[in-house]
C-alpha cells in the first residue's frame, strides 16, 4: 500500500476528537456525511485546511486524537480525503479507531514529525516501510504487526468472528 | 503477571497472546449508548446478519441527549431502543435512565473482576468498582457485541499511591486533577493506572468513580481500583455480585511490580481549576496561570501568562458529568448553594434519574433552586457541547465536567474544570475563588 500527497500541517499537541469533529454533529447513526464537519468551529485548524487543498496525510505533534473515542474523528477525516496521520504518539482508542478503518496512523519521532510538518507533500510505501518527503529525506515506518493479522483476515470484525468458536471453548473452560 | 490487581483481571480474560504485546481478552459486559452504538448495530447486521455473542451481556442506555433535542437525535435512540427491544438487551431510557457510567455502577450492574467495553472514553470510570472497563471506538464495541472479545495491546501499571489525609475542602475531583496534571494529557499513555494506599480507605465509591473517571485525560488505558468491603457493600445494597467483589478483593497484591509509580500525598493537594486547553493544565485555586502557558492555549483562554484566577469573571456554571454528578457531589454543591443566590447562569445536572430523586428526598432540589440555579433531569448535559447549556465564544464556565479542550461546550466557549465545592463558590461569587473566598464560603457552610 502506498499513500502519496499534500501534507496538512497541525504542528500542536493535544488535538483531541472534539477539535477533529465536535459533538455537536454526532447525531448520526451512520458515519456517512460526517467529512463536512472537520474541524468546524476551531479556525486555526480550519485555514490550515483551507490552504491544504487535496492534502492527504495530516502531520501533528504528540497526543493526537486524544479526547473522545468517537470513530467519527476517523470517518470525518477519512471523508476528506486522508489516508494517513503522522504524529510523535496517538491516544490508544484513535490508534485503534484508525486501524480499524485503514486510516494509516504512522509514529515516527518528533524530530521526524518536525521534518514532515515543514514539507509541503510526501509519499509513505508500506511495503518498503518508508515514508519520503520531497527533499529525499527518508524515514523508516512501522504499522502494528497485529493488525496485518486483521488485514489479513478481511479486516478488525472478520478476525473477531473468526474467533468466535475460540471465545465460546474459553467461557465453557 | 506481576502480581497487580489489573494483571489479575487482565489474566483471568486472555482468550489468546497475539503479536506485539497484544491479547485477545474475553468481554464480558458492553454498555451501549445511543451516539456511538448504532454504526456498530449496522456494522453487524449489514456484514454478520446482526447476531450477537451474548446479548444477556449487553446494557444499553440513551443518555448523552436525552429526551432527544430533535429528529436526528430522536432517531438515534429510536436505533438503540429498537435494536435493544429486539434482541430483548435491557435498555435504560427516557424516566429512569442516566449517564451511563453513573447509571451501570448504581444499578448494580457492573462486577469487579468483569471486563467492560463501551463505545465511550469515560468508560474508565467503573474502574472503581473493580471491573477492567475500557473506552473504545464503534468498531471494537461492535466486535465485543459480535464476538464477545476484543483485541488491545496490554498495558503497563502504573501505581498511584495515595497517602496522607486530605483536607475538607479537597474532594477527589482535586485528586483526579492532580494526577492528570502530575502525568500530562498523553502521559498515561500506554499504561493502566492502579491506585492504592491508605488514603483510598477514606474515598466513597462514589469518589472512586470521580478519581478513575478522569484516567483517559492523562491518556491512559483505564484505571482501577481492587475491590474492598466498601465496594463489596456498594455491590450488594445495589442487587449486584457480592460474592464476586468478596472474591476478588482477595487478590494478593502484597507483591505486585509496578511499571512506575506516582506518589501522591492527599493531605498537601488544595481544590484545582484548570487555565487551559486540556486537562492537565491545572493550578490551585489562588494559582496563577504558568509563566511558560503556550501562547495557543493563552489565547483562546483569553489569559496572560503569569495571570492569578482568582477573582476571575465567568458566564456560566456547570455542575454535573459523569465525573460529578452523584449524590455525593450533589450535596457538596448543596453545601456552598444553601441560603445563597447564584450571580452567574448556572446548571446543576444529575447523574441519573435515581440520584434525581434521592437527592429531591434530601430536598437539594430546593436548595438549588432556591440560590437560583436550574436543576435538569439527568443526561450528559452541557459537558460536550451537545444538547443544553452550549456556550457563545469567548463565553467562560467553571466545570465540574472533565474535558476543557478547544470547542468542547461550544465552539470557542472557555473551560475551567474544578470540583462541585469550587464550581458551586464560582457560582455565588460569579467568579473564580481565591482560596481565602473558597475557605470562608465553606466555613460559614458548616455554621449554617
Amino acid at each position: 500500500m502506498r499513500v502519496a500527497g499534500p501534507i496538512l500541517a497541525l504542528p500542536f499537541s493535544d488535538i483531541d476528537t472534539d477539535q477533529i469533529i465536535p459533538a455537536s454533529h454526532l447525531t448520526v447513526v451512520e458515519p456517512a456525511g460526517l467529512g463536512r464537519f472537520l474541524f468546524d468551529g476551531h479556525a486555526e485548524l480550519l485555514g490550515r485546511l483551507a490552504d491544504a487543498p487535496g492534502a492527504r496525510i495530516a502531520v501533528a505533534l504528540h497526543n493526537f486524537g486524544c479526547g473522545s473515542s468517537r470513530e467519527h474523528a476517523v470517518w470525518a477525516l477519512q471523508q476528506r480525503g486522508f489516508q494517513a496521520v503522522v504524529a510523535p504518539s496517538f491516544s490508544r482508542i484513535f490508534l485503534e479507531n484508525a486501524y480499524n478503518n485503514g486510516l494509516a496512523p504512522v509514529v515516527l519521532p518528533v524530530e521526524h514529525v518536525r521534518a514532515c510538518l515543514d514539507a509541503p507533500h510526501a509519499e509513505l510505501d508500506f511495503t518498503t516501510k518508508s515514508l519520503r518527503l520531497p527533499d529525499g529525506t527518508t524515514f523508516a515506518i512501522e504499522l502494528d504487526p497485529v493488525r496485518e493479522l486483521f488485514l489479513e483476515s478481511g479486516g478488525y470484525l472478520r478476525f473477531l468472528y473468526d474467533k468466535i468458536p475460540a471465545v465460546r471453548a474459553w467461557r465453557a473452560a | 503477571m506481576s502480581g497487580t490487581y489489573f494483571d489479575a483481571v487482565w489474566d483471568a480474560h486472555v482468550v489468546e497472546r497475539l503479536p506485539d504485546g497484544n491479547d485477545l481478552l474475553a468481554i464480558d459486559q458492553v454498555v451501549a449508548h445511543e451516539i456511538t452504538t448504532p454504526p456498530a448495530i449496522g456494522q453487524i447486521e449489514r456484514e454478520f446478519g446482526g447476531a450477537l455473542f451474548d446479548a444477556s451481556a449487553i446494557v444499553a442506555v440513551n443518555d448523552h441527549v436525552s429526551p432527544a433535542k430533535d429528529a436526528a437525535t430522536a432517531l438515534q435512540a429510536q436505533s438503540l431502543r429498537t435494536w435493544a427491544k429486539r434482541n430483548e438487551i435491557p435498555l435504560y431510557d427516557v424516566g429512569d435512565n442516566g449517564i451511563c457510567h453513573v447509571l451501570v455502577p448504581e444499578r448494580g450492574l457492573v462486577s469487579p473482576g468483569t471486563t467492560v467495553v463501551c463505545g465511550d472514553s469515560h468508560t474508565c470510570t467503573l474502574g472503581a468498582m473493580g471491573a477492567l472497563a475500557i473506552g473504545v471506538g464503534t468498531t471494537v464495541q461492535a466486535g465485543a457485541m459480535l464476538a464477545g472479545c476484543a483485541v488491545f495491546k496490554r498495558p503497563q501499571v502504573l501505581e498511584i499511591r495515595l497517602h496522607g489525609r486530605r483536607a475538607r475542602r479537597t474532594s477527589a475531583k482535586d485528586l483526579a486533577l492532580a494526577y492528570v496534571r502530575a502525568l500530562g494529557a498523553g502521559g498515561g499513555a500506554g499504561f493502566a493506572l492502579e491506585f492504592t494506599g491508605a488514603a483510598l480507605a477514606d474515598l466513597s465509591v462514589d469518589e472512586r468513580l470521580t478519581l478513575c473517571n478522569m484516567a483517559v485525560e492523562a491518556g491512559a488505558t483505564t484505571a482501577v481500583v481492587a475491590p474492598d468491603a466498601a465496594t463489596a457493600a456498594y455491590v450488594r445494597e445495589r442487587g449486584g455480585d457480592g460474592d464476586a467483589a468478596a472474591r476478588w478483593s482477595r487478590v494478593d497484591t502484597s507483591g505486585a511490580r509496578y511499571a512506575r509509580l506516582l506518589e501522591l500525598d492527599v493531605a498537601s493537594i488544595e481544590p484545582a481549576i484548570t487555565w487551559g486547553t486540556n486537562p492537565a493544565q491545572a493550578t490551585s485555586i489562588g494559582g496563577t496561570v504558568p509563566s511558560d502557558a503556550p501562547a495557543e492555549a493563552l489565547a483562546y483562554m483569553g489569559l496572560q501568562a503569569g495571570q492569578t484566577l482568582d477573582g476571575l469573571e465567568i458566564d456560566q456554571v456547570f455542575i454535573g458529568s459523569c465525573t460529578n454528578s452523584r449524590l455525593t457531589d450533589l450535596r457538596a454543591a448543596a453545601e456552598v448553594f444553601r441560603g445563597r443566590r447564584v450571580r452567574v447562569p448556572t446548571i446543576v445536572t444529575p447523574g441519573s434519574q435515581r440520584v434525581k430523586r434521592e437527592a429531591e428526598r434530601e430536598g437539594l432540589h430546593d436548595v438549588f433552586q432556591d440560590a437560583g440555579a436550574l436543576w435538569t433531569h439527568s443526561s450528559c448535559g452541557p459537558c460536550l457541547g451537545m444538547s443544553m447549556g452550549v456556550l457563545a465564544p469567548g463565553m467562560r464556565c467553571v466545570s465540574t465536567s472533565n474535558r476543557n479542550f478547544p470547542g468542547r461546550m461550544g465552539a470557542g466557549g472557555r473551560v475551567h474544570l474544578a470540583s462541585p465545592v469550587v464550581a458551586a463558590a464560582s457560582a455565588v461569587l460569579g467568579h473564580i475563588p481565591g482560596a481565602a473566598a473558597l475557605e470562608t464560603l465553606l466555613e460559614e457552610a458548616v455554621c449554617a
